[in-house]
């Protein structure tokens, strides 16, 4: 596929930005759009930058007109950014996606979109298999207003595939991710001065880091795949582990009191827990990344303890920034 | 005269342990954090118990292995001698067949299944590291509803312990590791002491389906002694519904004495491996053949339950 054209929403985060300079240099590549409602500040020479929120309809004149041949779709939010409000969240993901799709399909010229979705689809459940597999996606109910959100998004997708069944959807399902240069849920929770866990509870985890999760979104641009695919570093870590590596206290709570106590925290200006990874503290998530070797070919460099590990000493200052260890 | 007499005190553990106190005292008022004080106060036990308290901070700071699905061999390893404490004197358990099992590669223990606390998982895993001769600690599916109770649920996924579901197994078998399943499931667990040893239905022979498709062989193993250990008189239904518990059984000492109540009674144990029925020349494709899958599961709930009865009549008296 020489000369392709290539979009790509929620271009100025992190990911995002990281996956445009990798775009940029690849020859096959011949035109790349970023979309963001700011723009990125990443030095990005070859692309075109257009400043659109995907919420709005501008979408529906944009992407027909751009006559890209892929879209990639990185901006479903995993928290509400600074100062916004959850509803605010909840339109970008779902709204955004539905703008999105709908522009999608007035584009002729699409051949695949490759969405950068959540593993938070699954849940976290204390019956739930030790390694969900991509077909696993619905097996309980819904509990939080982003596992619902992503459930849906995932919906809108399946539909627009069955539709449109020579558009290859690839719907990626990232877990939490980690890294030095990241401001996530579980960098954010490492952060805390005292680490609350459930009194009695240990559960197993499992993170992308941040290289993992960029080389993954890259391979699957390269070779997207029809239906949903799990990203993560491999193996899982078990969180009193993690907090004895993160050498920090740890405060258990029994189950009843874990809310109020965190609720109180965040008054103080402590870290706020969104309820997706309250769940996870408690019965834990991890994904099955046979899909992901096999069909999209790549193979996390990472295991989640030596992603974990790397982060805390970078953080603690013990090792240079930048400086990679292979797992 | 007083220096032989030092030396003989000297040796005594408590002074060891006074010494230790005393040191780790003074090293936390000199400011130095936890685990360097412990390493610190360590240094002046004797070697044997200052390699495992330096095993211990070794712990403390991080540094053990849990695998992917939270089996920390290390932390069963500790316990071994605790759980060979349960097999040997408390429950004067004898094992048979273990050469039964395959040393190597996929393969499916069955066993009768009685009470909630998996205590026939745990000796069936002594029986096989004691006795066989490529010893493996051996994973069991646990009811899923354990993995809600806080505490339980570390503890038995340190030991090998995994929730139950068909993904789970399946996933095992795939990776070649000795899996132990309990088809009677909750009606084993929950059924009356006056019903004990008389096997429950096989569920609808879901295990015999799973080793079909993975084609690990299936080894029957009758377990005599476990339904004893909890004898269950009755049940609460309103305490079961309070609990979230499948149901709420009531012993003769639960919940009467409260956690002591959870002790199990001595009973002697009685371990047979049956011998292994392969099903790998059937095909993966077979697993969906009912009639293969219940004649499967028939002939191993018979097997089962005749080498209980053979057990039974063999053991006598079930306590002295």
């Amino acid at each position: 596929m020489a000369g392709r054209r290539v979009l790509i929403t929620g271009v100025s985060t992190h990911l995002g930005a990281q996956a445009a300079l990798r775009l940029e240099q690849d020859p096959e590549i011949e035109h790349l759009i970023g979309v963001d409602s700011a723009p990125p500040t990443a030095p990005l020479q070859r692309m075109e930058f257009i400043e659109a929120d995907i919420r709005e309809p501008e979408m529906l004149s944009i992407l027909p007109e751009s006559r890209v041949d892929m879209v990639i779709h990185n901006n479903i939010l995993r928290r509400p950014r600074q100062g916004m409000s959850p509803q605010a969240a909840h339109d970008i993901n779902v709204i955004g996606t539905l703008q999105l799709l709908t522009a999608c399909e007035r584009a002729e010229t699409i051949k695949a979109i490759v969405v950068r979705g959540s593993a938070g689809i699954y849940g976290a459940e204390p019956s739930a298999p030790q390694f969900f597999t991509e077909e696993m996606a619905r097996l309980y109910a819904s509990r939080t207003r982003f596992q619902r959100d992503v459930s849906e998004i995932e919906a809108y997708f399946e539909n627009y595939a069955r539709r449109r069944p020579d558009v290859i959807c690839t719907m990626l399902r990232y877990q939490p991710a980690i890294g030095t240069v990241l401001n996530t849920q579980v960098t954010r929770y490492l952060a805390m001065p005292v680490l609350p866990t459930f009194l009695g509870f240990d559960p197993r985890l499992q993170f992308v880091h941040q290289h993992d999760g960029l080389e993954a979104l890259v391979a699957a641009v390269k070779n997207p795949v029809r239906g949903a695919v799990n990203v993560a570093s491999a193996g899982t870590i078990g969180l009193t582990r993690m907090v004895r590596l993160a050498r920090k206290p740890s405060l258990p709570l029994p189950s009843g009191l874990f809310g109020s106590v965190v609720d109180v925290g965040r008054r103080v200006g402590l870290e706020s827990l969104s309820d997706d990874f309250r769940r996870l503290l408690r019965y834990g998530r991890a994904v099955d990344l046979r899909r992901l070797t096999e069909e999209v070919g790549y193979r996390p460099r990472y295991t989640t303890t030596s992603a974990l590990v790397e982060y805390l000493s970078m953080v603690r200052g013990e090792l240079a920034p930048m400086h990679e260890t292979a797992a | 005269m007083n220096s032989p007499r030092q030396t003989r005190v000297q040796d005594l553990p408590l002074t060891a342990a006074i010494a230790f106190m005393r040191r780790f005292r003074g090293a936390l008022e000199s400011g130095v954090e936890l685990p360097i004080a412990l390493s610190t106060a360590a240094a002046g036990l004797p070697r044997s118990s200052r390699a495992k308290v330096e095993r211990a901070v070794e712990r403390l700071g991080g540094d053990y292995e849990e695998d992917e699905w939270g089996f920390d061999e290390e932390f069963t390893e500790a316990a071994f001698p605790f759980f060979e404490f349960m097999y040997d004197r408390w429950w004067r358990t004898r094992a048979k067949g273990v050469n039964n099992v395959p040393g190597h590669g996929r393969a499916l223990l069955v066993a009768n299944h009685a009470g909630v606390v998996p205590w026939d998982a745990t000796m069936i895993g002594v029986a096989l590291l004691r006795n066989h001769p490529l010893p493996r600690y051996p994973r069991f599916l646990v009811l899923n509803w354990a993995f809600e109770l806080p505490y339980a649920s570390v503890l038995l996924r340190k030991v090998g312990g995994v929730p139950a579901s068909q993904h789970n197994a399946r996933h095992l078998l795939e990776e070649d590791q000795l899996v132990a399943v309990f088809p009677e499931g909750v009606k084993g667990a929950g059924k009356d002491y006056s019903q004990r040893y008389r096997l429950q239905r096989f569920g609808r022979g879901g295990y015999v389906e799973l080793a079909i498709a993975t084609g690990a062989p299936l080894v029957p193993v009758a377990v005599v002694g476990s339904e004893e250990i909890y004898p269950k008189l009755g049940e609460n239904r309103l305490l079961a519904r309070l609990s979230g518990a499948p149901y709420f059984p009531l012993t003769p000492l639960f919940p009467w004495l409260g956690p002591l109540g959870a002790v199990p009674l001595p009973s002697k144990w009685r371990i047979e491996f049956c011998e292994a029925i392969p099903t790998a020349h059937y095909g993966p494709d077979r697993a969906n053949d009912q009639r293969l899958v219940l004649e499967l599961s028939e002939r191993v709930q018979e097997t089962i339950q005749q080498k209980l009865y053979e057990n039974l009549v063999e053991r006598g008296s079930a306590f002295v």
